[in-house]
C-alpha cells in the first residue's frame, strides 16, 4: 500500500469521526429526550416557583413534575414502594430523618453535597436547604388594646392578663394534624417545660388549631384571629408585605428555625435528574434565587440577598435556634412518644378550663 | 551444569523477605482482626450506653411497660458517624412496645439476651448492622413485666475506625520492616567485611608467599584462618624439605662428578698408559656408585609420589624374610658380618603389603647395617608378635650406634649418622621410612645397650587366606 493511500484513509477516518461527534452532540442537546423528574414537596408552589423556574431554565431537558403535598402526605408518598418519587422535600424534619434512617434516601457525593455545612445535613443524604424562622403574628389592632408580645413570656402574660379579650382569637398549629406543628412544639418543650404553661394559657383562651400557616394567616387577615403562635416566618413575612395590618414578630428570647429537608429517594426512577435537582438546591445559583426571590432564606454564607440566614441573624440577633438535624429528631416520630406527647398536650390544653 | 555461585547477601535477603512476608501476613491478619475487635469494643460501648439510657426511661404505669423514647439515646446510638439507628422493645409476653425497624432478632438471640446482655452482627435488608440486646427487669408495687430491649446501628463508624486502626498498624509495620531491612543491610555488610578482607589478603598474596596470614578476624572465622595457616605451614615445610633434598642431591652428585673430572684430568696429563688404566678403573667405580645413587634417589622420589595403598596384597612376611636373608648371606657385602634371622612369632605371618616395596625395605635395612657396622658385627633381623594382630619387624646390630641427636635425623635423605667413611648414598633409611609409612608405621630408631642400633616398624597381621597354603612365597604377591 502506498503512502498516499494510507494518508487518504487517515483523513477519511478523521472526517468520519468529526461527523460522528457532531451527530452525537446534536442528539445530546436535542429536547427530544426529555427526562422526567418527580418531586413530592411539602412546600407551597407559589413561594418556590422562582427556584423551579431557574432549574428548568438551567436543565431544559428535565421535565419537572412538582407535586405539592402536606407534610404527612409527602411522607406517605415517600414510603410508596410501587411509585417512589425522585426527590422528597418536606418541613417535617423528624419524618424526613426517619425516612433516611429507614434507608429510603441515597447519599450524594457531589461537591455541593460534600461542602454543605455539617449542621444542616444528615449522612450526606438529607439536606436542610432553607432557614425559616418560626414567628408570632398579630393584628395591628391588638396593639391598641394591649402591649404587643415580643417574647414567649410576653405571650404568656398577655394570654393571662387579657384572656377575655383574646378568647377565641388565638391560633396555633395543631400538633396532631400537622407534622410541622408537632415538631415545633416538641422542640419548644425540649427547650423549656414552661411551654406547657403557655399551652395551658392558650387552652384557657380557647385556642383555635390550624393545619398550616396559610390558614392562620388568612384567619388573621379575616379578623377571626388576633394572635398567631408558631407560624412559619417565610410565609408570614411575604403575607405581611401585602397585608399591612398583620405584624410579624420574631420572638426576642428565642426563635426556632425550621429547615426544609430534601433528599433523593433510594429508588428514584430518575436518579440522574434527582441528583441534579438537589445539587441545584444546594448550589450557589439555587441558593441565590432562594435568597433573592423567595422568603425561604438561604443557608449559604456566600449568597447575598434580602433572605439569607446571615442577614436574618444580623436583624434579629443571635437567638435563632435551628432545629438540630440529628438522630434526636427520630425520637419525635416514635409512636409511643408521640402518643404520650399528644396526651399531655390534650391534658395541658384543658387544665385551666376544668 | 555450571550453577551460579550463591551470594550470601542475596541469600540473606531472600530469607529475610520470606520471613517478613510470612510474619507480615500473619501480623497484618492479626492487625486486621484486632482493629475490627477494637472498633467493635469502642462502639459496643455506645450501644450499651444508648440501651441504658432507654432503660432509664422505661416505665410501668399500671404494670404495663411503656417508654417515652429519650432523644439522647438515639443520638448516642447514631454516634459521630451518623449511623442509621434501630430499636426494638418487646414485653416478655410477646407484646410489642415500640420499634422503628423490623430487626432480624431470632428466638435464640432473644433467649441469650434474657440471661445476659449480648451483641450480635446481623443483616438488615442487605445492610450489615450491629445489635445489642438485654432484658430489663424492675421492681415495683405491682408485678412488672420484664422487657427485652434491643438497639442497633449500621457499621459505617466501625468500618472507618477499624480501617484507620488497621492503616496505622500497617504503616507502623511497614516502617519497621524498612528500618529493619536498612539496619540488616548495614549489619550484613559489616559482618561480611572480614570475609572480604581475607579474600583480599589471599588474592594480593605472592604465589611463593607461604608466610602465615596476619588478619584481625572474628572468633567464628579464627578457626579457618588457623586451618589456612596450618596448611601454609605444611606447604612451607614441604617446600623446605624439597629444596633441601634438591640441594643435597646436587651436592651428592657433585662430589663424584668432581672426582671423575679430577681423575680424568690427571690421567690425561700422564703419558703412562698404566695410569690411564688405573684412572679408568676409578672412573668406572665412581660412575657405578653415582648410578646407584641416582637409582636410589629415583626410587625415593617414586615412593614419595606414589599414591597410598597402591597394590597391597596378602603375603607371608616370614617367607619373604627368609628368602632375603638367605640371599644376603651369600653376598660379598655381608661376608664379614654375622647375619641372623629370628622368627619369634606365630607362623605363618601374613601381612598386607607391596611385595617389591618390602623387598626393597629389607634390602636397604640389611645393606645399611652391613655398611655402617664394623666387620664382625652381629646383625639380627627379627620378626615377633607385639599383640595377636601386630607384628614387629626389626633389625639390630651391635655396632657403634648413633648419637641420640643424630638418631632423629637418621631417616632424612643424605643423613649418614655423621659418618663420612662409607660409600652409602645416605638415602637408604629415607627409603625405608617412606616404605614403612606406606605400610602404616614410621620407622622407629632406638639404641641397643651396651652399643648398637635397632630399627623397627610395626605391621598389621592378616588372617591367612583360606585357599592358600604355607608354601606361599613373596613372588605369589607379585604374580597377583
Amino acid at each position: 500500500m502506498s503512502r498516499r493511500y494510507r494518508k487518504l484513509a487517515a483523513t477519511l477516518t478523521r472526517v468520519c469521526l468529526c461527523l460522528g461527534m457532531g451527530f452525537g452532540m446534536g442528539l445530546g442537546a436535542s429536547p427530544a429526550v426529555a427526562e422526567p423528574l418527580i418531586v413530592e414537596a411539602a412546600l407551597d408552589r407559589p413561594v418556590f416557583q422562582p427556584v423551579l423556574d431557574a432549574f428548568s431554565a438551567e436543565y431544559p431537558q428535565i421535565t419537572l413534575d412538582y407535586r405539592e403535598r402536606s407534610t404527612l402526605e409527602a411522607d406517605r408518598r415517600a414510603r410508596d414502594a410501587e411509585n417512589p418519587p425522585d426527590v422528597v422535600i418536606s418541613s417535617a424534619m423528624p419524618w424526613q430523618l426517619a425516612l433516611s434512617n429507614e434507608g429510603r434516601a441515597q447519599a450524594l457525593d457531589s461537591v455541593e453535597a460534600q461542602q454543605w455545612p455539617a449542621w444542616a445535613k444528615w449522612r450526606n443524604e438529607v439536606f436542610g436547604f432553607t432557614f425559616e424562622p418560626v414567628v408570632m403574628a398579630y393584628r395591628l389592632e391588638l396593639a391598641s388594646h394591649m402591649p404587643p408580645p415580643t417574647t414567649h413570656r410576653d405571650l404568656l402574660d398577655l394570654l393571662t392578663d387579657y384572656r377575655d379579650w383574646l378568647r377565641g382569637r388565638v391560633v396555633t398549629y395543631s400538633p396532631r394534624d400537622s407534622g410541622v406543628g408537632y415538631t415545633l412544639l416538641q422542640q419548644d418543650a425540649r427547650y423549656t417545660p414552661r411551654i406547657w404553661d403557655l399551652v395551658a394559657a392558650m387552652g384557657a383562651a380557647d385556642v383555635d388549631l390550624a393545619q398550616d400557616t396559610q390558614a392562620m394567616l388568612e384567619g388573621l387577615s379575616d379578623g377571626r384571629y388576633w394572635l398567631g403562635y408558631n407560624l412559619l416566618g417565610s410565609y408570614a413575612m411575604v403575607w405581611a408585605q401585602s397585608h399591612p395590618d398583620i405584624i410579624v414578630q420574631v420572638p426576642n428570647d428565642y426563635s426556632l428555625v425550621l429547615m426544609r429537608m430534601a433528599f433523593v429517594h433510594r429508588d428514584a426512577p430518575h436518579p440522574q435528574a434527582a441528583r441534579r435537582f438537589v445539587d441545584f438546591l444546594l448550589s450557589r445559583r439555587g441558593q441565590r434565587i432562594l435568597a433573592g426571590s423567595t422568603p425561604l432564606f438561604s443557608v449559604r454564607d456566600d449568597v447575598i440577598g434580602p433572605y439569607t440566614a446571615q442577614r436574618l441573624r444580623d436583624q434579629v440577633g443571635d437567638h435563632l435556634y435551628p432545629i438540630p438535624i440529628n438522630a434526636t429528631l427520630l425520637a419525635f416520630v416514635d409512636p409511643l412518644r408521640r402518643q404520650a406527647f399528644l396526651r399531655r398536650w390534650d391534658r395541658e390544653l384543658n387544665i385551666l378550663s376544668e | 551444569m555450571n550453577a551460579r555461585p550463591v551470594s550470601l547477601k542475596r541469600r540473606l535477603a531472600l530469607w529475610l523477605t520470606a520471613i517478613v512476608a510470612g510474619l507480615g501476613t500473619l501480623l497484618l491478619i492479626e492487625a486486621y482482626t484486632s482493629a475490627h475487635k477494637a472498633a467493635d469494643r469502642a462502639l459496643d460501648g455506645q450501644l450499651a450506653a444508648a440501651s441504658l439510657t432507654m432503660a432509664e426511661s422505661l416505665q410501668w404505669p399500671d404494670g404495663q411497660p411503656t417508654l417515652e423514647m429519650p432523644a439522647s439515646a438515639l443520638q448516642i446510638l447514631a454516634t459521630q458517624w451518623q449511623e442509621r439507628v434501630f430499636y426494638w422493645l418487646q414485653a416478655d409476653n410477646g407484646r410489642l412496645i415500640t420499634r422503628n425497624a423490623e430487626l432480624p432478632i431470632s428466638a435464640t438471640m432473644r433467649d441469650a439476651a434474657s440471661h445476659h446482655p449480648v451483641f450480635y452482627d446481623a443483616d438488615l435488608d442487605g445492610v450489615p448492622i450491629r445489635l445489642h440486646g438485654r432484658e430489663i427487669d424492675s421492681a415495683g408495687w405491682d408485678t412488672q413485666e420484664p422487657v427485652q430491649l434491643w438497639v442497633g446501628h449500621t457499621r459505617r463508624g466501625r468500618d472507618l475506625l477499624a480501617g484507620e486502626l488497621f492503616e496505622k498498624s500497617a504503616s507502623r509495620f511497614a516502617a519497621m520492616v524498612l528500618i529493619t531491612a536498612a539496619l540488616l543491610m548495614i549489619a550484613v555488610r559489616a559482618l561480611l567485611a572480614p570475609l572480604e578482607r581475607l579474600r583480599r589478603a589471599l588474592r594480593d598474596r605472592h604465589p611463593d608467599d607461604v608466610e602465615p596470614l596476619d588478619l584481625e578476624v572474628p572468633r567464628e572465622m579464627r578457626e579457618w584462618v588457623d586451618t589456612l595457616n596450618r596448611l601454609l605451614a605444611d606447604q612451607r615445610d614441604r617446600r623446605a624439605t624439597l629444596l633441601r633434598f634438591i640441594a643435597d642431591a646436587s651436592h651428592q652428585l657433585k662430589t663424584p662428578l668432581a672426582g671423575l673430572q679430577s681423575t680424568s684430568e690427571l690421567a690425561l696429563a700422564s703419558p703412562d698408559p698404566a695410569a690411564w688404566r688405573r684412572a679408568l678403573d676409578e672412573v668406572h667405580d665412581s660412575a657405578s656408585r653415582t648410578s646407584r645413587l641416582a637409582g636410589q634417589m629415583l626410587s625415593l622420589t617414586r615412593l614419595r609420589h606414589l599414591g597410598p595403598d597402591q597394590e597391597r596384597q596378602p603375603l607371608a612376611l616370614d617367607t619373604l624374610l627368609r628368602a632375603v636373608v638367605m640371599e644376603w648371606a651369600d653376598r660379598q657385602e655381608s661376608r664379614d658380618h654375622d647375619l641372623g634371622l629370628a622368627l619369634e612369632c606365630a607362623l605363618p605371618a601374613w601381612v598386607a603389603g607391596e611385595s617389591w616395596a618390602l623387598h626393597e625395605l629389607l634390602n636397604n635395612l640389611i645393606d645399611n647395617a652391613c655398611r655402617y657396622t664394623p666387620h664382625g658385627s652381629q646383625i639380627t633381623v627379627a620378626l615377633r608378635d607385639l599383640s595377636p594382630d601386630r607384628l614387629e619387624l626389626s633389625i639390630e646390630d651391635d655396632g657403634p650406634g648413633v648419637e641420640t641427636a643424630a638418631r632423629e635425623r637418621l631417616t632424612r635423605p643424605f643423613e649418614r649418622g655423621q659418618r663420612q667413611d662409607t660409600e652409602g648414598s645416605g638415602l637408604g633409611l629415607a627409603i625405608v621410612d617412606s616404605i614403612a609409612r606406606r605400610h602404616g608405621s614410621p620407622l622407629e630408631v632406638s639404641a641397643v645397650s651396651p652399643h648398637g642400633l635397632r630399627l623397627s616398624l610395626t605391621l598389621m597381621r592378616l588372617a591367612p587366606p583360606e585357599a592358600d597354603s604355607d608354601t606361599h612365597t613373596p613372588d605369589s604377591g607379585e604374580r597377583a
